[in-house]
């Protein structure tokens, strides 16, 4: 593992999740525009996940604790 | 039938029939025992919001209440269960004591800091209902040819009534 690579919070698909609050949290949680909220909610709804942020591991936890929080389906995972 | 949540000066608003208020205080108050069905640990530990699971829950809705937050990695996955499941508990019990305090009042307005209560609250709602009726990407087709008296059906009434709600709230919070 190289250390210089940053970690990244993953939101996975799910079927019950609406798209419209998934796009809110996205701007709620980070601040998006609605353009990039509803571009990474329906990356998530066509790929099966997008990643919606990067950085320092302890900011992406603290990002995926926030999201378990609104149900959304978050994981903390190493660039590679 | 309710129209869900609208904008009003006052805040947002939801007006809610005695029988629909009633179906909400039932669904949360068994929401409430399901999130008291997680171990709660050592109670020292826990006033720090450390748990002492590091699996998760072996029943489906409540795993996905309380999901995994690290794939492929169950070491990583213990620790922040460990040190995140409990402040997560706290937060949907406190979201749903918002939701119960609230229906109190035939016209409910809701502030800011409530209106967010109610949006994650409904959302834990329909998660662990969408989870029970096993909710796919495949559609409702399966519950459309269910018998009206069965009781999935009523389920899956309740479900898509939660779900029109929960549009209609995130519609009403859309940032300008």
């Amino acid at each position: 593992m190289r250390p210089d690579l940053p970690w990244l919070t993953i939101v996975w698909n799910d079927p019950i999740n609406l798209m419209s609050y998934v796009t809110y949290v996205f701007q709620a949680v980070f601040g998006f525009g609605k353009g990039k909220a509803e571009k990474l909610m329906m990356d998530v709804h066509e790929k099966g996940r997008a990643v919606v942020a990067s950085g320092a591991r302890e900011e992406m936890e603290r990002h995926v604790e926030v999201l378990h929080s609104y149900g959304l389906w978050a994981t903390v995972k190493r660039d590679d | 039938m309710s129209s869900g949540f609208k904008r009003t000066r006052r805040g947002v608003a939801l007006r809610l029939e005695a029988v629909e208020a009633a179906v909400v205080e039932n669904l949360v108050a068994q929401l409430k025992q399901m999130l008291g069905e997680l171990p709660k640990g050592d109670p020292g530990l826990a006033e720090l919001g450390i748990s002492e699971s590091t699996e998760a829950p072996r029943d489906a809705a409540l795993a996905r209440l309380f999901p995994d937050g690290y794939r492929e990695d169950g070491e990583a996955a213990g620790e922040f269960r460990r040190y995140t499941e409990a402040t997560l508990r706290d937060g949907k019990e406190r979201d749903a004591a918002v939701v119960l305090a609230s229906l109190g009042s035939a016209d409910i307005v809701l502030d800011a800091e409530q209106a967010q209560s109610w949006l994650r609250s409904l959302n834990d709602l329909r998660l662990a209902l969408g989870t029970r009726l096993e909710i796919s990407d495949d559609g409702y087709e399966r519950f459309e040819d269910l018998d009206w008296d069965d009781p999935e059906y009523a389920m899956f009434v309740t479900y898509d009534w939660l779900t029109q709600m929960q549009d209609s709230l995130v519609a009403c919070l859309w940032p300008e």
